[in-house]
């Protein structure tokens, strides 16, 4: 889950690291609502929970951050043949 | 100086304010107006920014777009109203969390300018130009309506504070943003939109802070509204039984369920059209993730804070029973609390507030004229400064339409609401499975948009009116239509041939979508692409 050196290849398959961002990253928005309101309040429970939003946010970057990494560096090499491929098919019906 | 208030709803400046007013507009226009010689040198840069920015300019565009005028109205309205509770219909962000991580990948490396050019990559044929055309015409006249709407709420707030006719307030803020984003487009308006969306945060939570103080602080608003007998207020999950009441927890799954699976798709949340825009504007795969999640997951801790402000300002007003009382909630308690010098302040903000959200929508507006009507359809050998020029009519033609709009939108609003709404409820599903299902095809979602306007007026109001099915809830509604537009486009789909296997490699290769692609992918891994 935690791996940091992607190739590009690998970083473009689906995997456990994905799975793992998109159960964490909807948790995360969750408790940024539900916390910082209660946080607001000056509840205590708003705080332990604005905390553990922030552990929980630096935990999702470590997972996905190498990866998108890898994605971006493989993507990149790419991009200005893609954009001129783009452009060609601009014509209706092309 | 002192700027004397002559009660609720009139507000006289004083030299100070008008300072800071004048001062905001000077430089918004210079922060966006320098940036010319950028914007018009070429489509990409008029619309893209050149496709270079770093994760923090678009991010702190996707937060400023999303503060607009109407947006403290509408938290006011739920919160005012159901407490803390109804802080979750502000949760329809949430697509943004699945989404920078799903659809984000898919659409930034698709290099898409816009969503509808975005479906002619991934359709073929007539099906695939049918469907580029309706999107494009759909989100010009979507952003023009938007235009209007967020407009004349300008008009309203204007009104409020200074009795001006409502159309001042709409024709003068609307006029000044389009200066910039007439001359240097994307550039200037995500450069405008950082500025904007800094004193905006600031000012929020300065006039939130300072209106829980008034109101006596947490511990004040939570003790008077225990003697009011409204502790329910303070709850964030106050439901009103699981499917009865004003806000079922049926409501809210439902709500949980749209916004949070809506991002394995495109198109599936309003937002995502303007987020689409930021997302192809950065530099990067990962720099278009971590945009649309920062800036939306600080769209939720304003909301975040907004909440507690409406709650002090229930407590100070707890007996306001007509909904255009308590939606200015939030005003109020900035207009009405603040000390000598800072209402100008104040209401420089909101003009910030305002004009971020109106130059996003302008440029996006224009961006579908010239790249998918114009360019693709009309001159697709137009040179880029044609471009840039075209660019610049369609800002200029939206924003004399969102005048047209405004000005009628007392009207028109329940019927555009409507429209909204359909078009979010029946072609969600497909808006997800045309990126995650290799076999869904052009034909397929072309269907599921016809099907689902004819169901929608069936559903919401011509059964209903006849008395063959009784009014159904929201949430009730967005099921039903799911469910009849999957009758319909799914048997199509599967009834008709798939994408041309060339045009779906090619898709597959460049954009890497995930979920149900194994013969695609098989495919590409055979012809050595992979």
């Amino acid at each position: 889950m935690m791996k940091r050196d992607w190739t590009p290849r690998e970083a473009d398959r689906w995997t456990g690291a994905d799975t793992l961002a998109v159960i964490l990253s909807p948790v995360i928005y969750f408790l940024i609502l539900l916390g910082f309101s209660m946080a607001f309040m000056l509840k205590v429970s708003g705080f332990i929970i604005v905390g553990a939003t922030v552990v929980l946010t630096i935990i999702l970057a470590k997972i996905i951050n190498p990866k998108l990494d890898a994605i971006s560096r493989g993507y990149e090499e790419k991009q200005k043949e893609y954009i001129e491929e783009l452009e060609n098919k601009l014509k209706w019906m092309d | 100086m002192a700027a004397e208030r002559n009660g609720i709803g009139m507000v006289d400046f004083a030299f100070l304010d008008w300072f800071w007013l004048a001062a905001f507009l000077i430089i918004m226009l210079i922060s966006g107006i320098r940036f010319y010689r950028l914007g018009k040198r070429s489509e990409a840069d008029y619309f893209l920014a050149g496709r270079g920015l770093p994760w923090w300019l678009p991010a702190s565009s996707v937060y400023a777009t999303h503060t607009a005028t109407d947006t403290p109205m509408w938290v006011s309205g739920m919160v005012y109203k159901l407490g803390l509770s109804g802080l979750w219909y502000t949760f329809y962000s949430s697509w943004c969390a699945i989404g920078a991580f799903v659809a984000a990948k898919i659409f930034r490396r698709s290099l898409a300018y816009t969503q509808a050019e975005w479906q002619s990559l991934r359709f073929g044929g007539m099906a695939g130009e049918l469907l580029r055309g309706w999107i494009a015409g759909w989100q010009v006249f979507l952003n023009m309506f938007i235009l209007g709407w967020v407009g004349i709420a300008m008009g309203k707030v204007c009104n409020f504070l200074f009795q001006w006719p409502p159309w001042v307030g709409l024709v003068v803020f609307s006029s000044v943003c389009a200066v910039y984003v007439l001359a240097s487009g994307y550039w200037g308006v995500v450069m405008a939109d950082f500025q904007q969306g800094v004193i905006a945060f600031i000012v929020i939570v300065i006039v939130s802070i300072w209106g829980i103080n008034v109101a006596g602080g947490p511990s004040g608003i939570a003790e008077k509204l225990h003697q009011m007998g409204e502790a329910g207020k303070l709850n964030p999950f106050n439901f009103t039984g699981l499917f009865g009441g004003e806000f079922p927890l049926a409501w809210f799954i439902t709500m949980l369920f749209i916004g949070v699976l809506g991002g394995l798709g495109m198109g599936t949340a309003i937002d995502w059209f303007p987020e689409a825009q930021r997302i192809q504007s950065a530099r990067t795969v990962k720099d278009a993730s971590w945009s649309i999640w920062s800036g939306s997951a600080l769209v939720l801790i304003r909301n975040a804070l907004w909440g507690v402000a409406i709650l002090a300002f229930f407590v100070i007003y707890p007996d306001l029973t007509e909904v255009k009382n308590y939606e200015m909630a939030w005003f109020r308690l900035g207009f009405e609390n603040l000390p000598v010098g800072m209402i100008g302040f104040f209401f420089a903000a909101i003009v910030a507030i305002h004009i971020s959200t109106i130059s996003t929508h302008l440029n996006l507006g224009a961006v579908y004229i010239t790249r998918d009507l114009y360019h693709h359809y009309i001159n697709p050998e137009a040179t880029q400064k044609k471009l840039v020029w075209v660019g610049r009519m369609g800002t200029f033609l939206l924003l004399l339409g969102s005048f047209a709009f405004g000005l009628i939108m007392e009207n028109i609003t329940e019927w555009l609401i409507f429209a909204l709404w359909i078009m979010a409820a029946g072609v969600w599903l497909p808006g997800i499975l045309q990126v995650i299902w290799w076999r869904f095809n052009g034909w397929g979602y072309l269907t599921a948009w016809i099907s689902n306007l004819v169901f929608s007026w069936l559903v919401v109001w011509v059964l209903p009116a006849f008395g063959v099915l009784p009014e159904l809830r929201d949430y009730q509604q967005f099921w039903a239509l799911m469910a009849l537009g999957a009758l319909v486009f799914i048997p199509v789909t599967l009834l008709t041939r798939p994408e041309d296997m060339d045009k779906l490699v090619k898709f597959y290769v460049m954009s890497r979508p995930v979920g149900w692609w194994g013969p695609v992918r098989r495919e590409a891994e055979r012809r050595g692409l992979l």
